[in-house]
């Protein structure tokens, strides 16, 4: 096992990205170092979820790297990604409204299963077996995150911070190497934050968490390393007490003039 | 009242079939958000295909099977060649579409095997059954049509609720970005939504051919029969389709024992304004708002 002084598991090299004409990210360079919590910070409009979109292969660069687990990435496919051990979460919480919270679940373990059409509609024997392992890890993770009970449900039925427990336990079924969590503490309250904060600390060092967050005091104290971007730059990283004291980073947040 | 549950027994062979067809376009309307059009066409190319091959092997059960891989091919090359080009630029362009490859189904059928309506062979019993001295409204084949629909009904249910595809399936029609990134092929999982209603469909193909006859434009008013009853039941939920097929199954018999069989169509038609000023979302609609 690696220590946070280890090399990175992913890294972004010259990333650009124009849409409709404008400049979306130009020139981006991050690294997140294997089995770290790593944050991704900045003002509305920076530029996170692009870099988020890019990982994921939604939006293609028009140059720049993506390195991921030693080799360049060259064409990102989006159902490939849990295959790749990389698992995201969506702003808000992305959960299917006609589905229940164990077949939400259920879902992130999509890439695992390797019967075809024929042999589950003939209902073979190892296509039960597959759907039932399924199941069965899907709630073990679950009853990790202590929503067992509410396997059943429907999403509608539950608690906003509930469902977004239903699509971290989405994320972590398929027993990811890297988690990209899109606001995780996006409308959840403080004694929901506390555990969230234990929740992602416990997941490393053997899993790496690159996070964007707007909530500055989760991301103080769960980073281990933050990147900091403002239209489409990285103009600051460091660790937290770094970024904080960094007068590049109180001028785009406070929106001063002449920030670097 | 015994002229009426007769009248009512026998809508229900028809109602199956109607129900099939039904299916088959909420099957496709799930998959891709497309309502098909030219799933009438695809049935009535496969009946043809199955009639060719019930002529040189003289064998109903090798007609059906040979009907239904057909159906699944036809499907999956319609959705890759016309519906996933097309629709990557547009949604109601698919729709319009879908028009195209139904009237270039029926144009190639009739150069193919020409445009006169052709017998197809009845393979079961097409008497009324006569029980407890009452002649019955019902067939044997009927029974046949019934047991059938049933079949593919309980199938597909429990591929959808049971299997992880049909999980991947349902995830899919919902939200294909998200279900994308939690790991499922979708294109696949279209592709095989296509390929699922081409069997449905091609099944209904066939059980509907022997109660008429077949011709390039001989399904075009089951068409009308089955969109109402699929629209009724909510586009997107196999068991309105169903439900609603054979109820309109039923009430056209209805309608046309009492009163003549032309007026069917305009029946189908009252049921599906009614259902667009009552409850425009279908009686089993999740969607509470929806344009067709």
């Amino acid at each position: 096992m690696t220590g946070p002084a280890a090399e990175s598991l992913l890294s972004l090299h010259d990333i650009r990205v124009r849409l409709s004409g404008l400049q979306i990210l130009d020139g981006v360079s991050i690294s997140v170092p294997q089995g770290t919590v790593t944050g991704l910070i900045g003002p509305n409009g920076a530029g996170k979820t692009t870099v988020f979109n890019v990982i994921s292969g939604f939006v293609k660069p028009e140059s720049g790297d993506v390195r991921y687990d030693g080799r360049i990435r060259k064409h990102i496919r989006a159902h490939r990604l849990t295959k790749m051990g990389i698992s995201r979460t969506l702003q808000g919480v992305g959960l299917f409204a006609s589905l229940s919270a164990l077949e939400n679940v259920m879902l992130g373990g999509s890439s695992r299963v390797r019967s075809g059409l024929v042999s589950q509609s003939l209902a073979m024997p190892w296509t039960d077996i597959e759907t039932e392992r399924l199941r069965t890890r899907a709630l073990e993770v679950m009853t990790e995150l202590g929503i067992a009970e509410e396997a059943e449900r429907l999403p509608g039925e539950l608690p906003y911070p509930v469902q977004k427990k239903v699509a971290l336990a989405r994320a972590l079924v398929c027993d990811p190497t890297l988690l990209l969590l899109d606001e995780p503490a996006g409308g959840v309250g403080a004694p929901d934050m506390e555990e969230l904060e234990r929740l992602i600390r416990s997941w490393v060092p053997k899993r790496t968490v690159l996070l964007v967050e707007h909530h500055m005091e989760l991301v103080m104290s769960v980073c281990d390393l933050i990147w900091v971007l403002d239209a489409g730059k990285v103009i600051a990283s460091g660790t937290p007490d770094e970024v904080r004291n960094n007068p590049a980073v109180l001028a785009a947040y406070l929106g001063e003039e002449g920030a670097a | 009242m015994m002229q009426f549950v007769d009248y009512l027994l026998g809508g229900i062979g028809s109602g199956a079939i109607i129900a099939l067809m039904a299916l088959a376009l909420v099957l496709t309307w799930r998959a891709t958000r497309v309502v098909n059009f030219a799933q009438v066409g695809q049935a009535m190319f496969t009946t043809f295909i199955a009639l060719s091959i019930q002529t040189a092997t003289g064998s109903w059960y090798v007609a059906l099977i040979g009907a239904i891989i057909a159906g699944a091919i036809l499907g999956v090359i319609i959705q890759y060649l016309v519906l996933g080009p097309v629709k990557r630029m547009d949604t109601s362009g698919a729709i319009i579409a879908t028009f195209g490859v139904l009237i270039a189904l029926q144009a190639a059928a009739g150069m193919i095997w020409g445009g006169d309506s052709q017998a197809y062979p009845q393979p079961f019993g097409n008497s009324a059954i006569t029980l407890f001295g009452h002649e019955w409204p019902l067939s044997v084949y009927d029974l046949v049509v019934i047991g059938f629909a049933a079949v593919l009904v309980v199938g597909l249910t429990l591929i959808f609720t049971r299997t992880s595809l049909g999980l991947a399936m349902r995830a899919t029609a919902f939200n294909p970005e998200v279900a994308r990134l939690s790991g499922v092929r979708v294109s696949r999982t279209l592709t095989i939504g296509w390929g699922l209603a081409g069997i449905v469909g091609a099944v209904a193909g066939v059980l509907v051919a022997p109660t008429s006859t077949i011709s390039p434009n001989s399904f075009d008013i089951l068409l009308v029969f089955a969109f109402t009853a699929a629209v009724i039941g909510g586009l997107d939920s196999l068991v309105g389709a169903v439900s609603m097929g054979i109820f309109t199954g039923l009430l056209l018999s209805v309608v046309s024992g009492y009163s003549d069989s032309s007026n069917a169509p305009v029946a189908a038609l009252v049921l599906l304004a009614l259902n667009l000023l009552l409850k425009p979302e279908g009686i089993f609609g999740h969607n509470s708002a929806r344009s067709v």
